[in-house]
């Protein structure tokens, strides 16, 4: 009656074992993947290279790579959080407001509780309210977005505390500061993944979450508290390109849902959760800034950028699942 | 009718659904009317006249019943013409009579089990299939329900229709099919055999390969103590609607069977006491102090695992090591923030020697590698890590082969000899009996008796289990007969000694026999020896009290126990014998009905 083939069965060809090892190593995979692309643009164009160009490439993947970083944990557990990229608008603007009557430090932090409200909210309500992920976080995203353009009456603000420059422009290391702030936060999430049982948990309820209750994990909190943390990443996001841009726009981060979950994708992610890693999240992220980038060098035209990132996501899910098939499925 | 059979895990699903074109065949052929043929897909397998009726049924519960039966029409091209297809619905379902109750548009999701097994058969019907497909339709079936089932099927086979009959339940298997085939371990161990020249000790064997005590390691060979302190105690647990009334203790170090029918609020019991559902009323005690778990945390922080029943469901994470899958529980239970998985080291090389696991499969990254009985193993391991003092397993068996059957048997007697009180849940009567050291019965959510394995035997333990829903006709006619006659009505059977008594109505002390439901004392502790002793059907007095007993069977001949009434005055012009054929009469009429 069992269904499983027997241990005996899964004898594999030594041919087979380069493959295999590509196939069950996503960090290895998306390292080979990054060399390739690196490859091809600095062949492609000589300026790829050049240390003014990597600075900007690595300027351009800190905000998505912040949002990109939450989003990997909501997609490990099974879920996926729209609302990204409206809670970075709105988050900025509650960043702008508030340091602009009680200086920078108060923003931030006004700023950071708006994106731990917002998520908690999210959280909550796909938790015990049993609500699915993608409904309530799109009801969010109208929100968030509705809430910007409120709270800023439509309105850029413009009125900056100097000193917001300061997290995007300096260096630490010989490299960018803001791109340092992002590799530290991604040290502590593969820790986390790796060593914390909170990060085990969330691979467990990803994967199977009946079983993750029945071993006692705590599912609830667990849940609450990846989407949490997706709404302070994304104000942490909006805190970054704030500096960046120095003016804070009710619109700003319009878009960033969909490539932070296109870099978590292209980084191996299951979107049914329980499988990918923030090493390859990162790897994804680094790979769509470099083909915008590279594509910008070659001068293509920006009407054209959207479809070629668009083949390069499908084409990266389509390698993921290829690889991932167990023998004998169809 | 061919019946195909072997024991758990022997491949007989795997084959039909070979048959069926549900899987592919690596080598082989099928042959067809003496022609050979190639399935790649069901649709195929449809073509050419066979159908399955499977095992989990395979219906779309927010379908109606008529949707349903036409469902495989959909994967055909042409246009459908419901009206046509109205009419070959209400022509199928007439076949099974009116007392089915079946209805073209009630939604499957309303229909009980039975009645779904009905509406597949239906489906396999309105194919115009020649060649159907059974696999243990019973299973999840009362008695009277598979007699109904088994009626029909019968009916089936005198039209022509080839059908094939996967069971493990011998008494089934005798009563119904014409021939048999035995698998054991996926190969062809009798082909063909006319059921009438076996025995059912030659098919068991047949089927085993060995002797039935010799997987069991008999549970007789372990010392009964009795004056053990219950690690658990369940009173009057309920959790609706599954759980109404249920009542037992576990001692340290014995293993205990629930067993019942599917339904029977067996799993929900042991989810309840799990923490995973809440107990609406009634108190589950450990060691004497209450105990109400709000989580599965809080349970296997006082001691307590579950092997839940579907393994791939609830069990197993998939994407983790098998090393991960050991300490997952751990998991569960550790309190830092870190892993903690070292402090468990020594803990997993111990039980990789018990799962006879070499090392290196420890970090196998997919779990599903593995054949379901190593699966299943890794996951009682699983709770092992932890030394559990109460072990709950539900169906700890389902889908595992019989060679890692035999050494997780072992390895329960094990764990228990150590001191753990061990729960089983099991839907195989056999092996309740030949695992457990006593069973407490549920049924309908309420636990009916609770007897020492030694003590009972299969058809005994499918009659403490009937649902109440079935065994109500026997208690109607207990009720009428009180009534009329006064005194006590009962239903036992009687073996070697012993009454088993399933059903009681009437609490007149005065003629009390000196038993209730779900008791089984010995003949001499009654207060009727005299009547339960002499095998005759007249009057017996035994003092004061006047029994008359009556013996029931089903329509197939096998006994269904006795009915007895118990009375202290005769009514004037009273015929024991008189009663005796209305009693037989009631039972075999509404059997008739049902």
């Amino acid at each position: 009656m069992s269904a499983y083939p027997s241990d005996r069965q899964r004898g594999r060809a030594p041919h087979r074992t380069l493959i295999r090892l590509l196939a069950n190593q996503i960090e290895l995979r998306m390292i080979l993947l990054i060399i390739v692309v690196m490859a091809s643009l600095s062949l492609i164009s000589p300026y790829f290279l050049t240390v003014s160009n990597l600075f900007n490439v690595m300027d351009q993947s800190v905000v998505v790579g912040m949002v990109a970083l939450g989003q990997t944990l909501v997609i490990l557990i099974g879920g996926i959080d729209l609302s990204v990229g409206s809670l970075a608008g709105v988050t900025g603007i509650v960043l702008g407001l508030a340091s602009r009557g009680h200086g920078l430090i108060a923003g931030i932090v006004a700023c950071l509780l708006a994106g731990a409200f917002a998520g908690l909210l999210n959280g909550v309500v796909i938790t015990y309210g049993r609500v699915a992920a993608f409904v309530v976080t799109l009801g969010m995203m109208s929100i968030g977005r509705s809430m910007a353009y409120v709270l800023s009456n439509a309105s850029s603000i413009t009125e900056l505390p100097p000193a917001i420059a300061d997290i995007s422009s300096g260096t630490a290391a010989g490299l960018p500061v803001n791109f340092v702030c992002l590799i530290v936060f991604y040290a502590l999430c593969w820790w986390f993944l790796t060593y914390a049982k909170g990060g085990r948990t969330l691979y467990a309820i990803g994967s199977n979450i009946e079983a993750a209750r029945v071993a006692g994990l705590s599912i609830t909190l667990w849940s609450v508290l990846t989407y949490v943390a997706s709404g302070v990443m994304s104000a942490v996001a909006a805190i970054f390109l704030a500096s960046r841009v120095l003016s804070i726009d009710p619109i700003g981060g319009a878009g960033l849902e969909l490539d932070a979950i296109a870099a978590v994708v292209i980084g191996g992610a299951s979107l049914f959760g329980g499988r990918g890693s923030i090493v390859g999240t990162l790897a994804g992220v680094f790979i769509m800034v470099f083909i915008r980038n590279g594509l910008n060098l070659l001068n293509v035209s920006p009407y054209w950028q959207g479809t070629a990132i668009g083949s390069i996501i499908i084409a990266a899910v389509l390698v993921e699942r290829l690889l991932s098939r167990s023998p004998g499925q169809r | 009718m061919h019946a195909l059979v072997g024991a758990n895990g022997a491949g007989k699903s795997t084959l039909s659904r070979i048959i069926s074109g549900h899987m592919q065949p690596d080598r082989g052929r099928i042959l067809l009317e003496g022609q050979e043929i190639h399935h790649t897909g069901s649709r195929d397998a449809i073509r050419s006249g066979i159908a399955m009726v499977t095992q989990e049924t395979s219906l779309a519960p927010d379908l109606s019943v008529l949707e349903n039966i036409m469902l495989p029409r959909l994967g055909m091209p042409g246009a459908l013409r419901w009206g046509r297809l109205r009419e070959q619905v209400r022509g199928l379902l007439a076949e099974f009579g009116d007392e089915a109750g079946l209805h073209p548009d009630a939604l499957v999701r309303d229909l009980s089990i039975g009645q779904r097994q009905l509406v597949e058969i239906a489906k396999a019907l309105a194919l115009d299939s020649r060649i159907i497909i059974f696999d243990e339709p019973t299973a999840p079936l009362s008695p009277h329900e598979s007699e109904r089932l088994f009626d029909i099927i019968r009916r089936l086979a005198q039209r022509g229709r080839g059908l094939v009959f996967v069971s493990h339940r011998l008494e089934e298997i005798f009563a119904a099919t014409d021939r048999v085939t035995v698998l054991r371990e996926g190969k062809v161990v009798a082909g063909s055999v006319p059921t009438a020249t076996l025995t059912q000790g030659e098919l068991v064997r047949l089927m085993v390969g060995r002797e039935l005590s010799d997987i069991y390691s008999s549970a007789a060979t372990q010392p009964m103590t009795t004056h053990r302190t219950p690690v658990l105690t369940v009173r009057h647990l309920s959790c609706p609607p599954r759980v109404r009334d249920v009542s037992f203790d576990v001692q340290e170090g014995e293993i205990l069977g629930l067993a019942g029918l599917v339904g029977a609020g067996r799993s929900e019991t042991l989810e309840t006491i799990f923490g995973l559902r809440r107990a609406i009323s009634g108190e589950i005690e450990l060691r004497g102090k209450p105990f109400r778990p709000r989580s599965a945390r809080d349970a296997i922080r006082a001691g307590i695992g579950l092997v839940p029943e579907d393994r791939r469901g609830q069990g197993i994470v998939p994407d983790f090591s098998v090393r991960e899958n050991l300490l997952l529980a751990h998991l569960g239970q550790h309190a830092g923030t870190g892993l903690g998985y070292n402090e468990r080291s020594d803990a997993v090389r111990q039980l990789l020697d018990v799962l006879e696991l070499p090392q290196h499969r420890l970090l196998d990254a997919n779990m599903l590698n593995f054949s379901g009985g190593m699966q299943q193993k890794i996951i009682l391991a699983r709770w092992l890590v932890l030394d559990p003092r109460i072990l709950l397993l539900d169906e700890p068996t389902r889908g595992v082969d019989i060679g890692t059957r035999s050494s997780i048997y072992a390895l329960l007697r094990r764990i228990a000899a150590q001191g753990v009180a061990c729960v089983v849940v099991s839907s195989d009567f056999e092996e309740v009996i030949g695992l457990t050291d006593r069973i407490v019965v549920l049924s309908d959510g309420a636990d009916v008796t609770d007897i020492p394995s030694r003590l009972v035997d299969i058809e005994k333990l499918a009659m403490f289990a009937a649902p109440r829903s079935s065994a109500e006709r026997t208690h109607t006619v207990l009720a009428s007969l009180v009534q009329e006659l006064g005194g006590v009505a009962y239903w036992i059977a009687v073996e070697q000694g012993r009454v088993y008594c399933f059903d009681r109505v009437g609490d007149d002390p005065l003629v009390d026999p000196g038993f209730a439901g779900g008791s089984f004392p010995m003949i001499e502790d009654t207060a009727i020896p005299n009547a339960l002793m002499r095998e005759t059907d007249d009057l017996v007095s035994d003092g004061a009290r006047r029994t008359v007993l009556t013996r029931i069977r089903g329509r197939r001949g096998h006994s269904l126990g006795q009915v007895g009434l118990t009375m202290a005055r005769i009514p004037p012009g009273f015929d024991a014998t008189a009663l005796q054929r209305r009693i037989q009469a009631m039972l075999s009429v509404s059997a008739e009905a049902a």
